[in-house]
């Protein structure tokens, strides 16, 4: 066979199998370069990369998550780099205070004020909350409340242990739910006409 | 039996259907006996699906699914440029 030809039949079984996750990774490449002319180039580049492997795609082990794998790689290499991130270790610190966070939780009386501040949060707090997570959290919450992918799954893919993918969830979550107290109790001294120095300041660290 | 701060470590665990068979039972059994711990499943299972439901996805556009199909090899032919 002449180099040049076109193997049409691998062509079209990774059309039929690629294709249908291209909405799950156009909305978490949106969700981390939180522009669409970048996350268009990401999926695109992760699509040619994905097509140019696809030999050595495992049969039998998650299409998904090899494509999240993919797009993760590519976007730490193009984007991560050129927006000066914060890095891994610059969380590690964070990482380490789990345990800390975890006996502070347990003491902490759980208020019912906060659970109905819960009930003003809107859709686009969840959004704007999430845009301000540090990627490396934000991903992790991504692939599980948004992708709903395991943790075994979410190790593989970001290429780390379970148990990091478990602390950075735990830690991803409580930064998400703060964010979206504070701007729930925006709306809600908003509403009732408090003053606005009332409201709390964003908690982002 | 777990105490409550055994129980702030394995809450998400819980929810993400995660959490190792052996510490099912004695994650519920202090629940069930704890108003603490069963205020804040509440509280977390409130949160998960906030996050979970309103968290909008947005679809493809499909300028973005024309780029990826025609750059595939054996689309190679699609309109271009010669």
């Amino acid at each position: 066979m002449p180099k040049t030809s076109v193997d049409h039949q691998k062509g079209w079984n990774f059309e039929a199998a690629a294709m249908p996750f291209v909405d799950a990774l156009y909305n978490t490449a949106y969700r981390m370069t939180r522009n669409s002319e970048d996350a268009e180039d990401l999926v695109q580049e992760t699509y040619l990369k994905a097509y140019r492997y696809y030999d050595k795609f495992e049969e039998g082990t998650n299409f998904k998550a090899w494509l999240f794998k993919i797009m993760k790689n590519t976007f730490i290499n193009n984007y991560r780099k050129k927006q000066q991130a914060p890095t891994l270790s610059d969380f590690a610190e964070i990482e380490e205070s789990f345990e800390n966070q975890v006996s502070e939780d347990a003491t902490r009386q759980t208020k019912n004020p906060e659970e109905e501040l819960l009930e003003n949060v809107l859709d686009e707090d969840v959004q704007r909350s999430l845009d301000k997570l540090p990627p490396d959290y934000r991903m992790v919450v991504i692939l599980a409340d948004l992708e709903g992918f395991s943790y075994k799954e979410i190790a593989d893919i970001l290429e780390v242990p379970v148990g990091t993918v478990m602390s950075r969830l735990y830690r991803g979550r409580r930064l998400l739910e703060h964010a979206m107290l504070d701007f729930a109790r925006e709306h809600g001294y908003l509403r009732e006409g408090e003053p606005a120095k009332m409201r709390s300041k964003s908690v982002s660290k | 039996m777990m105490d409550c701060k055994e129980v702030g470590t394995v809450l998400f665990l819980f929810f993400d259907n995660e959490m190792e068979e052996e510490l099912l039972a004695p994650f519920r059994d202090h629940v069930a006996q704890c108003s603490h711990c069963t205020k804040r499943m509440a509280y977390t299972r409130k949160l998960l699906v906030i996050v979970r439901e309103k968290c909008v996805r947005c679809s493809a556009p499909d300028r973005l699914r024309h780029r990826i199909l025609t750059s595939l090899p054996h689309r190679g032919t699609v309109p271009g440029p010669y």
